[in-house]
């Protein structure tokens, strides 16, 4: 039994919150301002914060960068600011992730399980041969096990491949042609077309919002890449 | 120290010293220049005042000369047996005056030594020497004085006459007095007379007065060259104390002046000049009264004369304080001016002259720019040719004119470097730099108007510029917080309708309800996404990071996030890329967002079962993809209105998208640099992303 803080604001989103998390078998605390976000995390044992970031009293940056000092319990942004430097500060500050008002619930809690399952199961992942990592992405090439969070999930042979490829090299941007070249061991002429396909259900299958990919990232006219971390 | 410098005491006690100081000095420093003379002198008998008192005695012999001259003559006519009681008075009062002479020149009451001789015979008539004494010995210096004396008959007239001087007779009266034509010889008469060198108090006459203060003198100069020196140096302290506080008051900062420095400073100094010169010559008569006076006989003979010379004395200081004092007022005043410095403000003349070269000055400034040409041209041609006449003779005006063509190439010049640099300054600001300032140090004068007007439109068109910025950075401001206050309900209302969803309803009209609540929230969600992303393009608050990408690479990745989509559609994408990569400059996530937007359009607006082209073509130095697709719908809008914001193909509005799309792709396309066109033909619409290619 995970407790949850929500901080927000907005009570109706709270309590809105509230009932997602409440159904999916969390237990909830509430807090309208950073303030009451750092008094609730002082008088109770939690192990999750859902932080608006544009908040009376005390905001939420400045709330999670409070909180940073003695615990590293998650802390999940909601943010009605779509700047990127806004997300960029937010992650510096300490935040393990965030999500753009307005969202979508079913994004919330998928959020909210993977950041457990990171912040309890995961732990401490042995670091055995062959366990290649990146963010919450392990692959372990003995046994040819993809898990994300710890959830294994299944890929075709290419799209394992071109995994491997990027997750080897961690933040090295690969176009669609190298890709190609190393997956396939042809030459590219012309049919790299495949590989963008391969890339968007391999995000598919690795990320909570394809849209928005956390990890497998698209760099936009260059190729792909991992995030580092 | 700053109060001592304020405090009016200390001014009143620095006056007192100053004048009681001067006063001294002028005690010790007359006495000292009175005194000089003696200790320069070997001899008592150098003095000018010896001099004069030696003349007095010749003159006053003389005297005695010319009344016993004239006691003999009565006497003749007494003896000639004009025996009148009147003449006989006459004589008698003649002779008690000879008597007195006689005692005054006599060796028991002077120092004076004397001898008369006639020249022609060498016979003495009369002498104060002792008996067998030369009068080479007796004296130190031998003065010698020759006058004749004319007779008539026997001692008829008296007359002497001064060879040195020429004045007197000429001519002897003897033609007059014989008609018979006698010549009578005149008597030539030598008067040798002098004092000796050594004196001493026994006989108390001038010369001993004389002496004796010579005496004084050589012993005391010292004392009076020190006490004036000593003085003196107290005097000049004091003097710069009254310099050092002048203008200072306690109880401000500021330098206080007084009525003193509100007088012209040159008539203040002329007259103060004027009076200090006066006073000095003043204390130099007054010194050489007392210095003559002091050595004539009746000072010996007068009692009172030692509490005389001692007021005399101290009139003549006090004039020299006053001199001093009048000094040290006029020091004081140029100190004031100077430390407030009022000095040039004060002095007329400086006045007058600064008021005449800035007149002139203006004068020349004002004048238009054509008229200063010509003038100064004719100046130079008349001078030149002036000087060109006059230099054929002469090598000094030679050298004038070619001096005069270096200081015309040196004007010159600086007009020309002044020219370049005004030049620079309009190119740098010309190619935007609108920060620029031109620099106007030691620009001619017409060259900094113009540099000036340059700058103040430099500045004003940067304060343009920042005011944009600032309405931009507002701008930004507003749409963060607009884009907050719209996604804050807008989350409640997606997540209650989700809640709903999850309900169970019994009625399923609810059902159908919650239907349209949940897909015009999600269309509302994508409106306002759209908006906000629209409104940061189309101001330019969006961050652009322009590098190298590649376009066929774009395309490639854009094409797997749409083939699906479209395939949905049953639109086929056709693509036309050139051989190998195509670079390009531009900022890969606004130019995805471009091709996203452009491919959503396909999708909403084509018709099922057509073709989309995707052609990129490169040449010239530009890239351009152009996307082309077949409406769904008449496009009866002219291709420009379609980039309006909230417009669409079809005015219905039925369908879904925001009709932002275009305009935000052409906000982007602009932002990268690029040019974003459209053109509709029948039913074929066509988008067109020009980029700058990059190599």
């Amino acid at each position: 039994m995970y407790t949850i803080l929500i901080c927000d604001d907005d009570r109706d989103i709270v309590s809105a919150l509230d009932i997602y998390l409440t159904s999916e078998g969390y237990q909830t605390l509430k807090a309208y301002n950073g303030r009451e976000a750092l008094r609730a995390s002082e008088s109770h044992e939690i192990h999750l914060i859902l932080m608006d970031i544009m908040m009376p009293e005390l905001d939420g940056i400045r709330a999670t960068a409070k909180l940073r000092e003695g615990s590293n319990v998650p802390i999940i942004l909601l943010t009605a600011k779509s700047e990127d430097t806004d997300k960029i500060l937010g992650l510096n500050i300490g935040a393990d992730d965030y999500i753009t008002k307005p969202f979508n619930p079913l994004e919330v809690i998928a959020r909210v399980k993977s950041q457990l399952r990171r912040y309890t199961a995961l732990g401490g992942a042995e670091k055995g041969p062959g366990l290649i990592t990146a963010g919450p992405i392990a692959m372990d090439d003995a046994a040819k096990v993809v898990t994300v969070d710890g959830e294994p999930i299944s890929l075709t042979p290419i799209e394992y491949n071109i995994l491997k490829l990027l997750l080897s090299h961690p933040g090295q941007v690969f176009s669609s042609a190298q890709i190609y070249e190393q997956v396939w061991n042809d030459p590219a002429y012309g049919s790299e077309n495949t590989v963008a396909v391969h890339i968007r259900h391999l995000r598919e299958k690795i990320e909570i919002n394809p849209a928005e990919p956390r990890y497998l990232k698209v760099v936009w006219g260059l190729g792909y890449k991992i995030e580092k971390g | 120290m700053k109060k001592l410098q304020g405090s009016a005491a200390a001014k009143v006690c620095a006056w007192i010293v100053l004048l009681a100081a001067a006063f001294g000095a002028g005690i010790f420093g007359v006495q000292a220049v009175l005194s000089v003379g003696s200790v320069i002198d070997d001899s008592w008998q150098g003095s000018s005042r010896y001099y004069s008192a030696l003349n007095n005695r010749q003159g006053e012999l003389m005297d005695g000369i010319d009344l016993s001259c004239q006691l003999a003559l009565l006497e003749t006519r007494i003896k000639e047996g004009n025996i009148d009681a009147t003449l006989q008075a006459d004589a008698e009062a003649l002779r008690e005056a000879r008597e007195d002479v006689e005692r005054r020149f006599s060796r028991q009451s002077t120092w004076f030594r004397f001898r008369v001789m006639n020249a022609n015979t060498g016979e003495v008539m009369g002498s104060n020497l002792a008996e067998g004494e030369s009068m080479l010995k007796a004296v130190r210096d031998v003065n010698r004085k020759t006058f004749r004396l004319e007779n008539g008959s026997i001692y008829t007239d008296v007359y002497y006459y001064d060879p040195d001087t020429e004045t007197g007779f000429s001519a002897p009266p003897t033609a007059q007095l014989n008609p018979e034509g006698e010549t009578v010889q005149p008597i030539e008469l030598v008067l040798e007379y002098g004092v000796p060198e050594k004196v001493n108090e026994s006989i108390q006459d001038e010369f001993c007065q004389i002496w004796r203060m010579w005496n004084v003198d050589r012993a005391a100069f010292d004392q009076y060259l020190i006490g004036f020196l000593n003085l003196g140096a107290l005097t000049l302290l004091a003097l710069i104390w009254v310099l050092w506080t002048a203008g200072h008051k306690a109880g401000t900062e500021e330098i206080v002046t007084t009525w003193q420095e509100k007088i012209w400073f040159d008539l203040y100094t002329l007259v103060m000049i004027a009076s200090v010169i006066f006073l000095a010559s003043g204390t130099v008569w007054g010194a050489e009264q007392l210095y003559r006076s002091s050595a004539s006989l009746y000072t010996v003979r007068s009692d009172n004369y030692a509490a005389f010379y001692k007021l005399g004395m101290m009139g003549d200081a006090a004039l020299f304080t006053a001199g001093v004092g009048g000094g040290a007022l006029l020091l004081r005043t140029l100190a004031v001016r100077i430390k407030a410095g009022t000095l040039a403000k004060t002095t007329l003349l400086c006045r007058v002259v600064a008021w005449t070269a800035r007149t002139v000055h203006d004068f020349v400034r004002f004048l238009p720019f054509t008229w200063k040409m010509v003038l100064g041209f004719g100046a130079y041609v008349i001078f030149t040719f002036w000087l060109i006449l006059v230099g054929r003779y002469d090598g000094v005006f030679m050298l004038m004119y070619f001096c005069l063509q270096l200081v015309l190439l040196l004007f010159l010049s600086w007009w020309a470097y002044g020219y370049h640099r005004l030049r620079q300054g309009t190119k740098t600001i010309a190619r935007g730099d609108l920060e620029y300032q031109i620099d106007t140090k030691r620009m001619p004068y017409d060259l900094r108007l113009q540099a000036e007007d340059l700058n103040n439109i430099s500045v004003g068109l940067s304060g343009a510029v920042e005011e944009k910025m600032k309405s931009e950075r507002f701008k930004a401001e507003l749409i963060t917080n607009v884009s907050h206050d719209l996604k804050t309900p807008l989350t409640s209302i997606i997540n209650y309708v989700n809640l709903l969803k999850s309900t169970e309803q019994s009625d399923p009209k609810a059902v159908e309800y919650i239907e349209v609540l949940d897909r015009k929230s999600q269309r509302l969600k994508k409106l306002t996404e759209d908006l906000v992303e629209a409104s940061k393009a189309s101001t330019g608050v969006l961050s652009v990071c322009r590098e190298k990408i590649g376009m066929s690479q774009l395309i490639d990745q854009a094409l797997a996030e749409w083939e699906e989509k479209l395939g949905d559609r049953r639109l086929t994408l056709v693509t036309n890329l050139p051989e190998g990569e195509t670079w390009v400059y531009a900022d890969g996530r606004h130019l995805w967002r471009v091709i996203d937007n452009l491919l959503s359009n396909c999708a909403k607006y084509a018709m099922e079962g057509t073709r989309v082209y995707l052609d990129l073509e490169r040449g010239k130095g530009q890239v351009v993809l152009a996307v082309k697709n077949i409406s769904r719908e008449p496009l009866n809008v002219p291709a420009e209105r379609l980039m309006e914001r909230f417009v669409r193909g079809e005015e219905s509005r039925s369908t879904e998208g925001s009709g932002l799309g275009l305009s935000i792709a052409r906000s982007l396309t602009e932002l990268q640099g690029g040019s974003f066109g459209l053109a509709v033909d029948g039913d074929l619409f066509k988008a067109m992303v020009t980029l700058p290619q990059a190599n």
